[in-house]
């Protein structure tokens, strides 16, 4: 029977307001904070608030046998601490039970990783930072922007000084191999790969309250039985905190779900672990990701964030302002720039699944992707118009030339 | 079928809704015959039977001129308007009274022609053929189908003519079933004419994916001037449509000027005719673009197509607009279009922005962006190509959902009448 090891990401990005070309030059700010305060606000009070009272009493009942692993981005943190403290102290009062572990990741939940070495590694470094003065820990387990890695990120992760590494146990990577298991990077053998397990998952983060499934009603007794029932020594299941109460509403009986979980899985003899846990234990075997791979969607890549041209075009004049933000030496036009870093801003650029209306547009607050282009471009050229050295440079010519596949890096 | 228009007599949108349908009903093996109120010589679609209600119809070859009340669909009449243009003139007012009896005429005439055809259903087309339609309905007693379009309150807003109203009333009470082309027309003819919802089925229109656009290779561009040779031409902005209150084409003039100010090179077409071309001239001189901006009159045909190939946005600042078939046909040329929120085309399409019509400065901000990324331009024209290239914007599925509609009115027909 396999060990549980139970690990929500907990994200919120800064928005963007409407920023139309006349706003560019203006002094406005890009940020929306309005809107961002009302949907922390109301994801605070229908999710993190009644999740965090929930896990926090199931973790003192269960004396500590009951243990999860969060990975707030410190955007999230950052909007926390501005509009919802208290918010925020319930997530302190969680860690504090020690039954919750910290995991590392990009401070701003970027994709850094496949952007910008340097940057990468400046973001992790401000995101341990945020944890320490927050929470007081240092994270000793890495979880990548939507679980992006491929094997060219384990050295950096590595030299980073993390044990281990979440990622997606995508079946091109896993083929006859099961994810039940803790293996080491190819190429990287001191790196532990804790690979998700995305069927046990998504039953719990898609399909809990649909009907049409087959295992629909999903109870915490059916569950703990798979779990059971699984072969391997360790079960790695990954969610959006989210899930709990704003992706899928309370009334789905979520709560309910997770409030009876811990018992009949200990009722069962399973137990649950730590990812630190699982990355001092030996690995199998190495296991090897050629490309990029992510948790998101049927293709398990990067396609959701650059995956069409406009994202491209985005990304890449984004990552190509670094150089001369940062020699600014402006904080606070740094720390606009970071933000726009954030995933989100390219995720809703996402032309996928537009035409089927899905997961992607319930997430986006712009009416098309093509809306979320106009912005964020108008953006970047207010920024850009905002650093002196720039304004000589070239300016308005978007990048074409991408391979609409593999991935991107900006020197 | 009643329909006014049918090429090559034709002034705008209706002639197009109606071959697109006949076309598409013929396609899927319904019987039509389209009784059109002019001499009618050989049939220009393969398996459409064409009936004239002949009479003096000569004249009304002349009388189809634009007016405040111009009787056709929404669409563009640049036939029309082009001739109307050229003599400078305010013609429209005089034509009313002509219509109203050529209407009366074309009604009288359809009693003899349902007695005569064999027909289930009869089917006719805002309310310039309602009347025929009631006429034909009273005589054979098939159910008749009134397919709206528009209507005058689309056509003029406040300045809607009483008389028309009345037999678009009559027509939407007398119909079995009622089919429009949008969800919000059909609102219209719920709230404004009192028709029952479950009256209304609503069928959005479609194009012929078989009028092929022009490859843009053989194009020559009109701007790509000496002085520009070898540089990157100026980005062209569109409006294709009748220049009329309806189109908001002052709109479009005042979006021109912004988007000057961002893109000094950028050039603007107004492509269409109407009672305001005059005074958008005038407006245009004024706010210091008439440099920009080229009033071509009507276009119709190749040049059409020629047009939307042409433009890097095809943009429809409409105060009203039922369906706005201008939207398909640029999409389809792969010409991004930015089109107005309230109208059945966006009701429909997903790759294109949505803007309200007064928002001049919203649709500045998307236009200077599509002019400054190419990549935007060629993303939005190549998905919203490809969305038009699917099936539920060919002809067949729209006639396919007529045909329901047709019997769904001759399935009630049989039941009794209290049941």
């Amino acid at each position: 029977m396999p060990d549980i090891c139970i690990y929500a990401q907990v994200h919120q990005p800064f928005r963007l307001r409407h920023f139309s070309v006349f706003d560019i030059g203006g002094g406005l700010d890009y940020f929306d904070d309005e809107t961002n305060r009302r949907i922390l606000r109301r994801v605070g009070d229908k999710c993190y608030l009644p999740a965090n009272q929930l896990l926090e009493d199931l973790i003192r009942r269960s004396e500590g046998r009951f243990k999860v692993a969060l990975s707030l981005s410190g955007v999230l943190i950052e909007q926390l601490a501005l509009w919802a403290p208290d918010v925020l102290a319930s997530f302190q009062s969680l860690v504090a039970t020690g039954g919750v572990e910290l995991l590392g990741e990009t401070y701003d939940h970027s994709l850094a990783s496949l952007a910008n070495s340097e940057e990468f590694v400046a973001q992790v470094e401000r995101h341990r930072e945020v944890l320490q003065r927050y929470f007081g820990r240092q994270p000793t387990v890495f979880r990548n922007t939507e679980l992006i890695y491929w094997d060219g990120l384990a050295p950096d992760i590595a030299r980073l000084g993390f044990a281990g590494v979440m990622v997606e146990g995508a079946d091109h990577v896993m083929e006859w191999r099961s994810p039940n298991h803790v293996y080491e990077a190819a190429g990287t053998p001191g790196l532990r790969l804790i690979p998700r397990n995305y069927r046990l998952s998504d039953d719990v983060g898609f399909r809990f309250s649909n009907r049409d499934w087959d295992g629909w009603p999903l109870t915490a007794e059916k569950y703990a039985e798979w779990i059971a029932g699984s072969d391997g020594e360790s079960m790695h299941l990954f969610i959006d905190y989210e899930t709990l109460g704003e992706h899928q509403w309370a009334e789905t009986g979520i709560f309910s779900f997770v409030e009876r979980l811990p018992w009949e899985c200990l009722a069962r003899g399973l137990s649950f672990v730590h990812p630190s846990t699982l990355a001092a234990r030996p690995a199998v075997a190495p296991l090897a990701f050629a490309r990029p791979t992510s948790w998101a969607d049927l293709e398990r890549d990067t396609s959701a964030w650059l995956g069409n041209r406009l994202q491209y075009a985005a990304h890449e004049r984004l990552y190509g302002l670094r150089r001369d933000v940062l020699a600014t030496g402006d904080a606070g036009l740094i720390d606009r720039w970071r933000r726009l870093t954030t995933s989100d801003h390219l995720y809703y650029m996402c032309t996928k699944w537009f035409a089927d209306g899905d997961v992607h547009k319930y997430f986006s607050p712009y009416e098309s992707p093509y809306d979320a282009f106009v912005v964020f471009m108008n953006v970047l050229q207010d920024l850009e118009q905002l650093i002196p050295e720039a304004s000589a440079a070239e300016v308005t010519n978007d990048f074409d030339g991408w391979a609409e596949s593999g991935m991107a890096c900006v020197g | 079928m009643f329909g006014w228009e049918f090429p090559p007599f034709q002034a705008g949108g209706l002639a197009t809704a109606t071959v697109g349908l006949v076309k598409g009903l013929l396609r899927i093996g319904v019987e039509v015959t389209l009784v059109v109120p002019f001499p009618a010589g050989h049939s220009p679609i393969d398996g459409l039977r064409l009936v004239s209600a002949d009479g003096p119809a000569n004249a009304l070859r002349l009388h189809r001129v634009p007016s405040p009340m111009a009787p056709y669909g929404t669409e563009e009449d640049y036939p029309a308007l082009r001739a109307a243009a050229e003599r400078g003139s305010r013609l429209g007012i005089v034509y009313g009274k002509d219509l109203f009896a050529e209407v009366e005429r074309f009604a009288s005439l359809a009693a003899d022609i349902a007695a005569r055809e064999p027909h289930d259903v009869i089917d006719c087309h805002d309310w310039i053929t309602f009347s025929a339609g009631i006429e034909a309905q009273r005589i054979s007693g098939k159910p008749l189908i009134a397919h709206i379009h528009a209507t005058e309150f689309d056509r003029a807003g406040e300045g809607a003519n009483v008389a028309i109203v009345q037999r678009e009333l009559e027509g939407l009470t007398a119909a079995n079933r009622v089919v429009s082309n949008s969800h919000a027309l059909k609102r219209c003819c719920t709230d404004q004419f009192g028709v029952a919802q479950t009256k209304v089925d609503v069928v959005h229109w479609g194009i012929d994916g078989n009028d092929v656009p022009i490859p843009l290779a053989q194009e020559r561009h009109p701007f790509a001037s000496r002085s520009l040779r070898g540089r990157r031409r100026p980005p062209v902005v569109l409006f294709l449509g009748r220049v009329t209150q309806q189109k908001g084409p002052e709109y479009f003039i005042d979006m021109a000027a912004k988007v000057t100010r961002f893109e000094p090179t950028a050039k603007f077409i107004m492509a269409g005719s109407g009672d305001l071309l005059t005074r958008m001239i005038d407006r245009a001189a004024t706010l210091g673009i008439a440099d920009r901006i080229h009033f071509t009159g009507g276009v119709q045909g190749a040049d059409v197509q020629r047009l939307y190939r042409l433009a890097d946005v095809c943009v429809m600042p409409s105060v009203s607009e039922p369906f706005g078939l201008v939207a398909l046909e640029s999409l389809r040329a792969g010409t991004p279009c930015i089109m107005p929120r309230e109208s059945g085309a966006s009701e429909v399409v997903i790759n294109a922005f949505k803007v309200d019509f007064w928002d001049v400065d919203e649709m500045t901000n998307k236009i200077v962006a599509l002019i400054r990324h190419p990549v935007l331009r060629a993303e939005l024209g190549r998905n919203g190509r490809e969305e038009l290239e699917t099936a539920r914007f060919g002809l067949e599925e729209p006639a396919r959902l007529t045909r329901a509609a047709y019997r769904r009115a001759m399935s009630r027909m049989q039941e009794p009448v209290h049941a």
